[in-house]
């Protein structure tokens, strides 16, 4: 099974440069991710990977074979697209066995290879239907089997649940997973979305501008991440400005720009840098004491409430109480909070920082 | 102001659009199609005519057989040269990034602004064996001696762009995803093409074969032009030049028109029973996957086989194209001057061009509603019937059109059959589908939530089209225009089948060339070419001008 | 700002029922959601009250007034299309003018509105850009804009965030939701997407199959959903299916093989058939005492802030949890667990003949 490597991969278009010096190895068998915003050049990345574009510098390693003159059919490599791509002239079963019959497999054989694959994705019984007549779920699903069906070992899958409906994009997700890793592919997976990655992936890697931020696995990723971009755009935080008041073995108190103080778990900042703490929602609760700050807004979402208040530093922080205890909160009632100390990430602060990190376009 | 705005609310009201449209649909049916197929009802009201004068003459009846046979004969052989050649060169000019497209691009449709009756003079000077009295520069070619094969020849150069144009039409339209698709599951380029493109790609073909078709089957001045130019044409006629030669005739021997009812009758039908087959059949038949031979198409798609093919591709625009398109030229430049009497061409240029001018305006003010009406309303039904009615006087050879649309006009008296009105009427029927066509294709292409969008932010109807749809399709409305306009300035068959004795500019080359008059007759070709050229190009500027933004 | 209501609305393209027989009424300056499932007639409904779409049978009223014959140029009514259909000819300030411009609106006017407009969609600087310059959330704000120039009295937003980034989606959220409502704007926003529609809607309308099925306050719809079909689409819910044994207080139910759960109270007869849904969120998994069922952790998956824990209970199928990410270490695949919950946060349905499978399919 293969496992693939980017070499000081660059792609420029014109004075536009969609990646700069990406270097990623990605496992044998490993479940990537890579996430990122519009336009930060992952599906560029995939695509150079299938060999459908070609690098302006670098080189793509599958196996340790480089790929510079392997045209795209003979990569060996499964593709889904995100706008599914399903030949519509042609029905499910021609779809599917599209790929073992131009390798020139011959009829008993494809016929057997995608029967086997129409079954792992459960839609035997839709094998004389056409494309147009498949809700969107099975027509990815449909497209799944025929990237598989080449019996290629390395799976890319640009943006595959991005055409979807909310609901049926979570349950094809595990499906995905579930499917990928009962076969042992190596896959790399492109997505926007920051929760489709976290539950997929063995590990995420994420991108911005054409540049790979940080990679981890999607645990460390969301409970330690190591830029304040990261802490933003993978799950919710509050990013609370102020500096560092007090540093020692035990804690460090960084003090906000109203004067309160707050402990976290110990850094390697000296006392006055200018910091930034990111707490998660669910780990600042309501407490007699603490941060002080005027309720905005109150908002149902599901098995909990969302509550976004202003804190006398100006700092916005929002936390959430369960749905089960009866409506205390209210517009412009007064709370105090406290924060889950080993649960806060504190970054340096440098001028401008904080508005070009939460950037989300 | 209060009356404009009264104006936009006066139309933009349920029934005057309502009434609107029923209008420019029976515009549509009166004026156009009817005409054009008008010709059908004499089998039933003089059929004894054409029993006596056609059937009962074994003679008249080899002649018109013959004539028709190679019609559709040169039509066929066209029209799949055209598409071999045809669909490389679109493939390059849409898929492709290279240096000098722009250049391609502009060279294809060159062919396009030249009137057949110089092309046809030019390609044939090139081509064919001429008579020595017509001193030919010593570098043309003066081979051909086949009057089929000049013909043949003849017509690939202006059906070319059509097929290009048609074909890269819907290439644009296709995903290429599908073909990176295939690739990814192991298929070649070449295979990919050929199983997934090509299948999906099944209405530009269709498009394009009945453009290309009918407008070989069609063409008149050319091919009279190319016959009388080469040495030896012995008596070779097609559909249409039989239909121009005959009905010259007519005006001294009314006699002549059963013959000539009976050819357009023909004509028509069997033009008709194409565009049914092609438009109904071929697009539902499902095709099978086919075959596929993985190795051979990979052989074909590496290396020097598609480098070769592209080469080739654009060899034969330079050599079957354009080279005969403009080899006048040089004829004009090689020939020793003659003097002659300019007043006459210039005449006929001057009607020639009124005539394009105000045909092109009533195609405009005529067609753009049609075609609003055909790409957006609800019923699929009538739009699909309404869009294979526009086909009609396109496949229709114009020379048959012209002729029923003749009679038409003359046998009932509800027009006055002045010639002039009567040529207009002809050009208005071949040459308004070019418009619909056009800006139906367009607007196709346009997501109706613009306008929609437009209505429910407070424009009426007419609004929402003046400032939101009609910059957007601006420049299909324009192809459209040139297209009808050149066709119009050009056109020789259905001019000579309406009125005999009226002179248009190219009717005019005709009658020089007719008279051994080769060198003002390729004088006047260069100054149609010329001013047609500029035609086109004042009316790109007049549009281009404000549309900077896009 | 006008009220919008929706009588005995029927419209069919073929064999589909795109609305069959839909009632729906919004009150002056509320924020409705039509929350469904790809093909449920939500963007029908929405182009039926814009007047793009003839309704078959029926009556749409603002304020009212019946205004099914009326012209959509007439209405007030702005639809925002998925892909905001931006003019692209036109700059943003042109695209934002367009309204103003249509009705000859004074100079001075039209100057002031602009200039208004564009501050509060933060994009004055933006204003000679075309549409193609603008990030997809720039395209979406002047597309609201635009709206808001014309005068507009409804906001119809169709699907407005699906052609965003996952995460700005989230973060446009409160924006979107928050200017329609400091404007008192009457809005009608549709969405297949749950938390969506929690989020920003006073009240959601849960439509399928041209229907309305359920309309009340997110609250209302989450918490007492009237079908299985909304307890499932709203918030992903399990289901145990089987007869009732007791009524009083609360509802007890046992399926063929003898196991017994409890749920809320419900209006159902001993003996009826019926399924019990639970909501994945209330959804508990304890190693520590006996709950209603028994079974495997068959996977966990992690989505950042919660872990689903999905357990096979023999016979019965996969049983999820959501439960905080802090205690995802207490369970691993293959422990044994029990699945647990309180009654008052279970809901009873009856079934009549139908098929739990067919109420639940959201394709």
């Amino acid at each position: 099974m293969p496992d693939v490597e980017m070499k000081d991969i660059t792609m420029r278009w014109g004075n536009v440069i969609a990646a700069e010096d990406v270097n990623l190895k990605i496992q044998d068998g490993e479940y990537v991710t890579i996430l990122g915003p519009s336009g930060c050049g992952k599906t560029t990345l995939v695509r150079i990977i299938a060999g459908i574009l070609k690098q302006t510098k670098g080189g793509v390693y599958i196996d340790g074979k480089n790929m510079a003159d392997v045209p795209t059919e003979e990569r060996d490599i499964g593709y889904v697209f995100q706008n599914i791509a399903l030949f519509p002239h042609l029905d499910v079963m021609e779809n599917v066995s599209y790929g073992p019959r131009v390798r020139d497999v011959k009829k008993p054989e494809w016929e057997r290879i995608s029967h086997k694959y129409l079954e792992l994705v459960k839609l035997l019984d839709k094998m004389k239907m056409f494309p147009s007549e498949l809700c969107g779920g099975e027509q990815q699903k449909v497209s799944l089997a025929r990237a598989l069906s080449t019996g290629a070992r390395l799976l890319l899958l640009d943006e595959p649940l991005s055409a979807l409906d909310a609901r049926v994009r979570v349950d094809l997700r595990y499906e995905l997973r579930r499917l990928v890793k009962s076969l042992g592919l190596t896959t790399l997976h492109v997505t926007h979305d920051q929760e489709e990655a976290m539950s997929v992936s063995d590990r995420i890697v994420l991108m911005r501008s054409g540049r790979i931020v940080e990679s981890d696995t999607p645990e460390t990723m969301y409970m330690r991440p190591k830029s304040i971009f990261a802490a933003y755009f993978i799950g919710e935080t509050n990013l609370l400005e102020g500096s560092i008041k007090k540093t020692d073995a035990a804690a460090t108190t960084v003090e906000l720009r109203d004067g309160t103080l707050i402990e976290v778990a110990t850094t390697d900042f000296r006392e006055g840098d200018p910091v930034v703490i990111s707490v998660r929602p669910e780990y600042v609760y309501p407490a007699v004491a603490g941060i002080h700050a005027i309720v905005s807004s109150v908002t149902f979402v599901g098995t909990h409430f969302r509550i976004v208040a202003v804190a006398d530093s100006d700092d916005k922080v929002e936390f959430d109480v369960p749905a089960t205890v009866e409506r205390e909160y209210n517009k412009g009632d007064d709370v105090n909070l406290t924060i889950d100390k080993r649960s806060a990430i504190v970054y340096a602060r440098t001028p401008g920082e904080l508005g070009e990190a939460t950037k989300l376009e | 102001m209060k009356r404009t705005e009264r104006l936009v609310n006066f139309v933009s009201g349920r029934k005057f659009r309502k009434s609107w449209y029923a209008f420019i649909i029976a515009f549509f049916l009166i004026f156009v199609i009817l005409p054009t197929v008008y010709v059908l009802t004499y089998t039933y009201t003089q059929w004894n005519a054409i029993q006596s004068n056609v059937l009962d003459n074994k003679e008249t009846v080899d002649m018109i057989l013959g004539a028709i046979a190679a019609s559709f004969e040169i039509a066929a052989i066209v029209t799949i040269i055209d598409f071999v050649v045809g669909l490389p060169m679109a493939w390059m000019l849409v898929r492709k990034k290279f240096r000098g497209k722009n250049l391609l691009d502009t060279l294809i449709d060159m062919p396009l602004a030249v009137p057949t009756a110089a092309l046809g003079f030019s390609s044939a000077i090139f081509w064919a064996a001429t008579p020595s009295a017509m001193n030919a520069p010593p570098f043309a070619l003066g081979a051909i001696t086949s009057p089929m094969l000049l013909i043949i020849l003849l017509h690939i150069v202006f059906s070319y762009p059509y097929m290009v144009r048609s074909l890269a039409a819907i290439l644009e339209q296709i995903d290429e995803t599908y073909e990176i698709a295939g690739q990814t599951l192991g298929a070649s380029k070449l295979t990919a093409v050929r199983t997934i493109t090509l299948p999906l790609f099944r209405a530009g073909l269709v498009t394009g074969i009945i453009l290309c078709f009918s407008r070989s089957l069609s063409e008149t001045g050319g091919t009279m032009i190319a016959l009388s130019t080469m040495a030896n044409s012995a008596g070779f006629n097609t559909g249409p030049t039989l239909i121009g030669t005959w009905k010259k005739l007519s005006g001294s021997n009314p006699e002549l028109i059963p013959q000539l009812a009976f050819v357009s009758i023909l004509l028509i039908i069997i033009a008709l029973v194409l565009l049914v087959i092609l438009k109904l059949v071929v697009m539902k038949v499902r095709l099978p996957m086919g075959k596929i031979w993985p190795t051979p198409e990979k052989i074909l798609s590496r290396g020097l086989v598609p480098k070769m093919k592209d080469g080739f591709t654009v060899l034969f625009l330079a050599f079957f194209i354009l080279i005969p398109s403009f080899f006048i030229f040089s004829f004009v430049a090689t020939s020793s001057a003659a003097v002659g009497d300019w007043g006459p061409f210039l005449n006929s240029l001057g009607y020639s061009f009124a005539i394009a001018a105000i045909v092109t305006v009533i195609d405009l003010a005529l067609g753009i509603p049609l075609a609003l009406y055909i790409s957006r309303n609800p019923s699929k039904k009538i739009s699909h019937s309404l869009d294979i009615l526009v086909n009609v006087p396109l496949i229709v050879p114009t020379a048959a059109l012209g002729f029923s649309l003749g009679q038409f006009w003359t046998d009932q008296s509800l027009i006055p059959s002045v010639p002039t009105l009567l040529i207009i009427l002809a050009h208005v029927a071949f040459t308004y589908p070019l418009v619909v066509r056009n800006v139906t294709g367009a607007m196709e292409e346009i997501d109706p939530s613009y306008e929609e969008t437009a209505r429910t932010l407070g424009a009426k109807p007419i609004q929402g089209f003046r400032r939101v749809l009609y910059p957007m399709i601006k420049s299909s409305i324009l192809a459209g225009s040139i297209m009808a306009f050149t066709r119009s300035l050009g056109e020789t068959g259905a001019t000579q089948a309406v009125v005999s004795d009226v002179v248009t500019a190219p009717v005019y080359i005709v009658q020089l060339v007719n008279t051994n008059q080769y060198y003002l007759a390729g004088l006047a070709c260069i100054i149609l070419i010329i001013v047609s050229y500029a035609a086109m190009l004042l009316l790109r500027y007049l549009t281009r001008r404000k549309q900077g933004a896009l | 700002m006008p009220e919008i209501r929706l009588e005995g609305i029927r419209k069919r393209y073929g064999s589909i029922k795109a609305a069959d027989d839909l009632e729906l009424s919004v009150k002056d300056g509320e924020y409705i959601c039509l929350l469904g499932p790809t093909g449920a007639g939500k963007t029908t409904a929405l182009r039926i009250i814009a007047g793009l779409t003839e309704p078959d049978s029926g009556k749409v009223f603002f304020d009212d007034h019946d205004v099914t014959d009326m012209e959509p140029e007439d209405r007030k009514a702005v639809l925002l299309s998925q892909s905001y259909s931006l003019f692209p000819h036109m700059t943003v300030a042109e695209n934002v003018l367009f309204g103003p411009n249509i009705r000859n609106w004074s100079e001075e006017a039209r100057i002031k509105t602009l200039a208004n407009m564009l501050d509060l969609v933060r994009l004055t600087r933006r204003s000679d850009a075309y549409p193609k310059e603008l990030s997809g959330g720039m395209q979406q704000r002047t597309a609201l804009a635009r709206a808001l120039a014309s005068g507009a009295e409804v906001l119809l937003l169709d699907e407005p965030l699906r052609a965003l980034d996952a995460r700005l989606r989230i973060s446009l959220r409160y924006e979107l939701r928050s200017l329609a409502k400091s404007l008192g704007i009457t809005t009608i926003h549709v969405t297949h997407d749950q938390d969506e529609a929690l989020v920003m809607a006073d009240r959601i309308a849960v439509i399928r199959n041209g229907k309305i099925q359920q309309i009340g306050t997110p609250i209302e719809v989450f918490e007492r959903p009237i079908s299985p079909f909304v307890a499932n689409f709203l918030g992903q819910s399990n289901f145990f299916q089987g007869s009732v044994t007791y009524v009083n207080g609360r509802t007890e139910v046992r399926d063929e093989q003898g196991r017994t759960v409890a749920a809320g109270t419900a209006n159902v007869e001993v003996g009826e058939r019926v399924a019990v849904g639970i909501k994945v969120g209330n959804t508990e998994i304890t190693k520590e005492h006996d709950g209603y069922l028994q079974g495997i952790v068959e996977r966990t998956l992690f989505e950042g802030r919660d872990v689903f824990v999905d357990v096979m209970v023999a016979g019965l199928g996969r049983f999820s949890s959501r439960i905080p990410a802090g205690r995802s270490g207490e369970f691993s695949v293959g422990d044994k667990v029990s699945i647990d919950w309180s009654p008052e946060k279970a809901t009873v349905f009856r079934l009549k003949d139908r098929s739990l499978d067919d109420e639940l399919r959201v394709e």
